[in-house]
């Protein structure tokens, strides 16, 4: 679905990525996994065109997006849930899902529906509804976050590390939404720094280092991997 | 009691003003991060236009307000065009300077086309109306309730539409607003056209009691400043309740004290503001 191929990108002079390559299939939950630093945070703003690729291709469903503005890319069906959540801290959570939907701009009923589906994923959302984003705890802002992205109904989801800061008990209660939104269908392209989580229901997975991609195969593969597990397992 | 109730209608219509011309700057403060000195200039150029409208063109006079709102709109997206956008990964101080050559710009262009001598624009709103036992002229109990139903109309807008609602997620946070598919872009241009028209109304409220000028705006500038700075940069409720309260701090100290006075309060009050509550009265767009 999602093809990323020879992309080399960057900010001003610096070079971040170097020709990597990478694909995420239709209603597969792809993984990368990288210390910080090595380039997944670049890699996803690339892809949901923040930044420019200075050189390779990026398609999704077949056609080029890599000089998409965000806006297109959003309506082509890729949402993005950054590192660091960027919600709109005064608006109220009902109208941050809202605007997840401003690309797409569904009716009135196809809205509800949308709305519905992430309540339904996160309840506390719903209780939490009429209240300023920025005055919830750090893991509802990231349900808000992920159910923004939601909003947009993608095909494929982009999460940033969503369990950046969060408590234990929380990162689980993401993760496992997350799952639950892949296991309906969507597509995932999900960085994290639990892999031991997230290897776990991931299907696929890329090792990411210093801007390159330096390992990759399927999630139990890497799983058994002893450079990943040294890396990021703790084993 | 009679003199003070004129002048608290006084203080209500200047404050209506202020209010209008205050929150476009706070707006375009709030979405591009930058003071538009300019702002002055284009209110300005907004009481020219309403008095060429009124005058040569012969329209009614809402209605040449409402022309000279939409043609300063136009001027207004053409000033983020030309001027700031080509600047948008500047630093700030450049947007200063750009800004202060589109004040001298505008104020040479008016220059030309009209002169720069002092004109008058007869108010074609005439008469007095009994308000709580005192009179006040129709002219000023016009521009409190354009002043209001602008007001309510942009509160609507900004809330309740699409369009203002991208303004305000802009505003928050720029980078999420282009993930949900919102083009930072276009909402700068609509945020400085809105900002135009808004300033071109109050210049054409205002325009029949005072006089009109090329160097108008700077004194306008000066206090809309202090009213942003004042409510807490970026806030448009502050904008509001930053306008009102100079207006009726003016027009009480210009009663009760002196002229002087009236022209000093504004820096008086923003200075015990600055020095009590730093951030602004009503605070809200710019905590990051």
């Amino acid at each position: 679905m999602l093809e990323v191929r020879d992309l080399c990108a960057g900010y001003d002079t610096v070079d971040v990525l170097h020709n990597v390559n990478i694909t995420a299939e239709a209603g597969r939950l792809t993984l990368v996994l990288g210390a910080n630093g090595s380039g997944k945070s670049t890699l996803f703003r690339t892809i949901s065109g923040l930044v420019r690729g200075r050189s390779g291709s990026i398609t999704f469903e077949d056609k080029s997006i890599s000089k998409l503005s965000s806006n297109r890319i959003v309506r082509a069906g890729i949402a993005h849930a950054p590192e660091g959540r960027h919600l709109f801290p005064q608006l109220s959570v009902e109208k941050n899902l809202t605007l997840g939907n401003y690309a797409r701009r569904s009716s009135k009923s196809e809205l509800k529906e949308l709305l519905t589906r992430v309540f339904d994923l996160f309840p506390i959302l719903q209780e939490k509804r009429s209240q300023a984003a920025g005055s919830l705890s750090g893991g509802q802002q990231q349900m808000v976050a992920i159910g923004r992205a939601l909003m947009s109904d993608p095909k494929l989801l982009i999460l940033d590390e969503p369990s950046m800061g969060l408590a234990p008990m929380v990162t689980e209660q993401v993760l496992q939404a997350v799952a639950e939104v892949n296991s309906e269908g969507t597509g995932v392209l999900l960085a994290e720094q639990n892999a031991q989580a997230a290897l776990g229901f991931a299907h696929y997975g890329y090792v990411l280092a210093e801007g390159r991609v330096v390992l990759s195969g399927a999630a139990s593969d890497l799983q058994n991997d002893p450079e990943v597990q040294k890396a990021y397992l703790g084993v | 009691m009679t003199l003070f109730i004129q002048q608290f209608f006084n203080g209500l219509s200047l404050g209506g003003v202020y209010c209008l011309a205050a929150i476009g700057l706070t707006l375009v403060f709030g979405v591009l991060r930058i003071p538009n000195l300019a702002h002055g200039a284009l209110y300005m150029v907004g009481a020219y236009l309403t008095y060429f409208f009124l005058t040569s063109a012969g329209v009614p006079y809402i209605l040449a307000i409402a022309l000279a709102a939409l043609v300063l709109a136009g001027i207004g997206i053409g000033m983020e065009r030309v001027v700031f956008h080509p600047l948008r990964n500047a630093p700030h101080t450049h947007h200063m300077i750009a800004a202060a050559g589109a004040m001298f710009f505008l104020h040479s262009l008016v220059q030309a086309i009209w002169g720069a001598d002092f004109r008058r624009m007869e108010s074609p709103i005439t008469g007095r109306v009994e308000i709580l036992g005192t009179q006040v002229s129709w002219q000023r109990v016009t521009i409190v309730i354009t002043a209001v139903v602008v007001l309510i109309a942009l509160t609507w807008f900004i809330k309740k539409t699409v369009h203002g609602q991208s303004i305000e997620a802009v505003e928050q946070d720029r980078v999420g607003a282009s993930l949900v598919g919102i083009n930072p872009n276009r909402v700068s241009m609509l945020t400085f056209g809105l900002a135009a028209a808004l300033v071109a109304v109050a210049a054409g409220l205002v325009a029949p009691i005072n006089l009109i000028y090329p160097t108008m705006g700077d004194v306008i500038m000066v206090k809309v400043f202090a009213i942003i700075i004042l409510g807490g940069l970026g806030s448009i409720p502050g904008a509001i309740v930053g306008g009102f309260t100079l207006g009726l701090a003016e027009a009480m100290a210009t009663t009760y004290v002196s002229a002087v006075a009236g022209e000093v309060i504004a820096f008086v009050v923003l200075i015990l503001v600055l020095a009590i509550r730093p951030t602004g009265l009503l605070t809200k767009a710019v905590q990051r």
